[in-house]
């Protein structure tokens, strides 16, 4: 056996260096944080051979004097912070003063960096020991140079991949980079071919648009939300949009790029109820939390943080993102979009208070009786006739009280409402936008455990099959949660003594048969789950159907319910509930521009 | 076909019919109102297949014949036409001319043949009834039909006819409306009836008060005419489902309130309640109702009113609107409610009604969850 020795501190640093650049692309990671943390405004990034061979960092921040670029390969030496205390709150990337002596470990390394424009210093190293240095002539800013990353530790070098997959987490990291920071210039090149050139952007989404392109970024709503000390901004993908075209994620915690899959979970959980099973949204998210509720420190690439809360954070991420899904800019559209964000219902503050006179004037769909409102008095008199039974009128006036203005309606073939909009046309399908209010309202009503129900005076009486038994049986309970109360199910009949009241044309007895047809045969399921499904099948049944004569004040209600619900461009399927033609998309169709 | 008819009685014929023309419909002749010249004037008609509405007014006939015009277009007219004697005739099967002052018209229309034949109904076994009663249970129960597509029985009204008493019933199954007055007996044997209301509100707008209407069946048709007018409507198969059964007979709580206050504290809770549902609760206690209401999102609302009641401490939810519209036909100052228990049916009675005929209202509550 052999003796026991220290090992030299090359070594050490060697094994180090391990954790800190696992790859090229955590090099180029390092180096370009390097590189923001020098205030740098414009950035290149040179790589050949999927930044096996060279990894070139050269940015105009605020540069070395020659003591520094040679201190700058200790271990341990930083500039950015002097004591622990530092670390609580640290702004910089960089902290640990680890990553230019690892990558200098396994490479060779040249570091030129000038302080003011003219006289700098060139810096060479290799395998962790400074060979030469000179002086060179070159405007402010550093240039890293990491040449044969790993040419002296061949367990590390095995473990690298092709070039292809080099080069591809290479460009995945250098993306996010971007992303964080829309503010600097990149530009990226592989063997001399230009990956990317990004000017200064003023957004996330000017950014995702010179990234991806135009589309890509048309594809994305604008999150935007605080919560407490919390503050959530970024893009979300429309739901109509999800799946058609890769998925992307991006994730920023102060503004530091991390992975964290509970976020992003929180934030699929926003669109819950909106996409078919399987689908995954593209997600680009900025999270901001007091300095003292988060700790970076605890990842060797700090690609992770440490909540102090993490409940807190994820409900103020998924509340943020189903809010942008619930805005009118979340909806479908036909060609060119050029909706303003948020437009087209307008809600007041949830701190404002109203009372909603309005939908006492509606007929129809949501109010079960016509005429009580008009309110003639008449005289006690034997055989006196009541008055003439007269239709509620829809008086304009209320409207001023709504919450939500109403803009002209028109039916369409007895399934779509159409209006118009200062952003361009707007079609709403009635079946999927009823359903939508009907399932948030029934979703409530099974959290809140109470729902209204009417007693029937001539109880309604269904055969069912066994496997319409076995539904009703397994959802029993939720269905007196909804209203349906049942009393002697005896095998195959029900006898159904109340039901709920949705809206006047509500059929109890049809919706119940169908909803019953519908879950016959579905497998079990969570319990959650199975509020959902129940909810969304009842509304489905309980909806109006196309085909349906809608009256106006029926098409202003379902208007006004549609505007108050959280997810109102989307129906329970992950159909679009409204989908909208822009007035360009049309002047291009007739050729006026 | 040639008559002289004065601009009135065009006018007040075309009223009468205008009603049962449909406003929308595939079949254009529906569209027309059929004018053919009879014994006393010219006899118009109109239908929308269901309901089927012909008047008789005077007028001088020269020659006989029949044709059909636009409804809309000849209303229209009549409203405008100056105040002469008006000439109408056919020239041709298609098309008609109508004169009156200096005015001049031609109107396209469409041969009788197209319009529809009239239900056979034989009027030789009829009952006889004064249109003023007949209205007067109309207008007491055919708010309450129901217009749910899935129990068609129940949007109708049922018309129950014995020698000496006559009912009508109407509900939605949530609520239900009955009144019921004594006849002198009639010829025509007992009946029940199931009737459109769309058909009885005809029958209320078209005859005066205090004619004698003759009412016979056909097939699966009714028919109600007057010297000059008549109304067929198809009827409503049943059997209607047993009301008497649902109708409490054991209530043994009972509560005498002032209709406008209690009409008034219901519309101010009703303010809070919820859009869809309505509900409110009451609770009785020994001269003294409590109202609540709680709305989630919205608020929450109470308020008393001071009434009779007999009976043990009741809490009880119902849809204010039905209440309300149920208090709206009540025909006294003050009414009596009465109640088993919280998932049981309620009455509402007319208090005190000096008059031969019976009113009851029933209304199926709404679940209370504290
Ligand atoms: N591009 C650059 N421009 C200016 N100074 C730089 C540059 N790169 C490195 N430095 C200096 O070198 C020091 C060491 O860099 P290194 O990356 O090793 O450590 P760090 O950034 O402080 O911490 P970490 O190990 O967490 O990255 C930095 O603190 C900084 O002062
Ligand atoms: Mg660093």
């Amino acid at each position: 056996m052999a003796r026991i020795a220290v090992l030299s501190s090359a070594v050490a640093d060697q094994i180090a260096a391990g954790e800190v650049v696992e790859r090229p692309a955590s090099a180029v990671k390092e180096l370009v944080e390097n590189a923001l943390d020098a205030g740098a405004q414009a950035i290149e990034i040179a790589v050949e051979d999927g930044g096996r061979q060279l990894i070139r960092v050269s940015d105009d921040g605020c540069g070395m004097e020659r003591d520094d670029a040679l201190l700058a390969l200790e271990r341990h030496a930083t500039s950015k912070i002097r004591s622990a205390a530092d670390l609580v709150g640290v702004r910089s990337f960089g902290f640990r003063g680890e990553a230019l002596p690892a990558i200098c470990s396994v490479s060779h390394l040249v570091i030129e960096s000038a302080a003011a424009d003219g006289a700098g210093t060139a810096v060479y190293a290799a395998g962790g020991s400074v060979t030469d240095v000179r002086d060179v002539a070159r405007r402010r800013g550093t240039t890293v140079s990491a040449a044969r990353l790993f040419y002296n530790a061949p367990a590390r070098q095995k473990f690298l991949r092709g070039t292809r997959s080099e080069w591809r987490s290479v460009l995945e990291a250098m993306t996010s980079i971007a992303l964080n920071r829309r503010d600097v210039r990149f530009s990226l090149t592989h063997d001399g071919k230009v990956a990317f050139t990004l000017p200064a952007a003023r957004t996330l989404r000017d950014r995702v648009a010179a990234l991806w392109g135009a589309g890509a970024a048309d594809r994305l709503l604008d999150v935007e939300d605080v919560r407490g000390a919390i503050h959530v901004s970024g893009l979300a993908e429309r739901p109509s949009d999800v799946g058609t075209a890769s998925r992307r994620t991006f994730l920023s915690v102060n503004g530091r790029v991390v992975r964290d899959t509970g976020i992003i979970r929180a934030a699929e959980a926003a669109y819950r109820s909106t996409l078919t099973a399987g689908l995954r949204p593209s997600l680009l998210l900025n999270v901001i939390v007091p300095a003292e509720s988060v700790d970076v420190n605890v990842h060797p690439a700090k690609a992770e943080v440490r909540f102090r809360d993490r409940w807190i954070v994820e409900r103020a991420v998924e509340d943020a993102v189903r809010r942008a899904l619930g805005t009118f800019d979340a909806s479908a559209s036909l060609g060119v979009r050029t909706w303003s964000p948020g437009g087209a219902w307008t809600r007041p503050g949830a701190d404002v208070e109203l009372l909603r006179p309005a939908s006492r004037e509606m007929d129809g769909l949501f109010q079960p009786v016509s005429g009580e409102e008009d309110d003639v008095p008449f005289a006690a008199r034997p055989g006196d006739m009541p008055p003439e039974p007269a239709f509620p009128a829809l008086v304009a006036a209320t409207e001023v009280a709504m919450d939500v203005i109403v803009p002209p309606l028109l039916q369409l073939r007895r399934t779509y409402i159409m209006f118009e909009h200062d952003d361009g046309v707007v079609l709403i399908d009635q079946h999927s936008a009823h359903e939508r209010v009907l399932y948030e309202r029934f979703m409530g009503m099974l959290e809140r455990g109470e729902a209204p129900s009417q007693r029937l005076l001539f109880p309604l009486t269904l055969h069912l099959t066994p496997a319409e038994g076995e539904a009703f049986e397994a959802n029993r309970t939720l269905l007196a949660t909804l209203g349906f109360e049942v009393e002697g199910f005896g095998g195959s009949t029900l006898l159904v003594h109340s039901v709920p009241m949705p809206h006047p044309r509500f059929d109890a007895e049809r919706c119940l048969r169908e909803t019953l047809a519908t879950l016959a045969g579905d497998r079990d399921a969570a319990a959650h789950a199975r509020h959902e499904r129940l909810a969304a099948t009842v509304a489905c049944k309980a909806a109006v159907k196309a085909g349906d004569e809608l009256s106006q004040g029926e098409m202003r209600a379902l208007f006004v319910s549609l505007a108050e619900t959280r997810l109102p461009a989307h129906d329970v399927h992950g159909r679009s509930t409204i989908v909208q033609l822009s007035w360009p998309e049309l002047e291009r169709r007739f050729g006026r521009q | 076909m040639r008559f002289t008819i004065s601009r009135e009685k065009l006018q007040e014929g075309l009223a009468a019919v205008a009603a049962s023309i449909p406003a929308k419909t595939t079949l254009p002749v529906l569209a027309n109102i059929l004018i053919e010249t009879s014994d006393k004037g010219i006899r118009l008609s109109g239908t929308d297949l269901d309901i089927a509405v012909s008047t008789e007014v005077a007028a001088d006939v020269e020659t006989v014949g029949a044709i059909t015009v636009p409804a809309k277009k000849l209303s229209e007219i009549a409203r405008e036409l100056p105040p002469s004697p008006v000439k109408i005739a056919a020239s041709g099967e298609q098309r008609i001319t109508l004169d009156c002052g200096r005015s001049h018209f031609k109107i396209l229309g469409l041969p009788r043949d197209e319009f529809p034949a009239f239900p056979s109904i034989r009027f030789s076994e009829s009952w006889r009834i004064r249109s003023g009663d007949l209205q007067k249970l109309i207008s007491h129960t055919s708010f309450a039909v129901s217009t749910e597509e899935s129990r068609p029985i129940l949007n109708g009204v049922l018309w129950e006819l014995k020698p000496d008493v006559m009912r009508m019933v109407a509900t939605n199954g949530h609520r239900l409306a009955k009144m019921e007055l004594p006849i002198k007996a009639t010829g025509a044997p007992s009946a029940d009836l199931i009737v459109p209301p769309k058909a009885l509100e005809q029958i209320r707008r078209l005859f005066p008060a205090d004619e004698e209407l003759e009412i016979a069946r056909g097939e699966n048709h009714l028919g109600f005419r007057s010297p000059f007018t008549a109304v067929y409507t198809r009827l409503i198969e049943g059997p209607y489902p047993p009301y008497d059964q649902v109708i409490p007979k054991d209530n043994d709580r009972v509560a005498i309130a002032d209709k406008v206050a209690l009409t008034s504290a219901l519309k101010r809770m009703s303010v809070i309640a919820s859009d869809q549902t309505h509900r409110i609760r009451l609770s009785f206690n020994s001269g003294m109702l409590r109202f609540s209401v709680q709305t989630p999102d919205l608020g929450e609302a109470t308020d008393e009113l001071a009434l009779r009641y007999t009976g043990d401490q009741l809490d009880i939810g119902f849809n204010a609107s039905y209440l309300l519209e149920i208090l709206r036909y009540m025909p006294t100052d003050e009414v009596r409610f009465t109640f088993k228990a919280p998932e049981r049916a309620a009455t509402v009675q007319p208090e005190g009604w000096n008059d031969s005929a019976t009113y009851l209202c029933l209304v199926m509550p709404l679940r209370l969850v504290d």
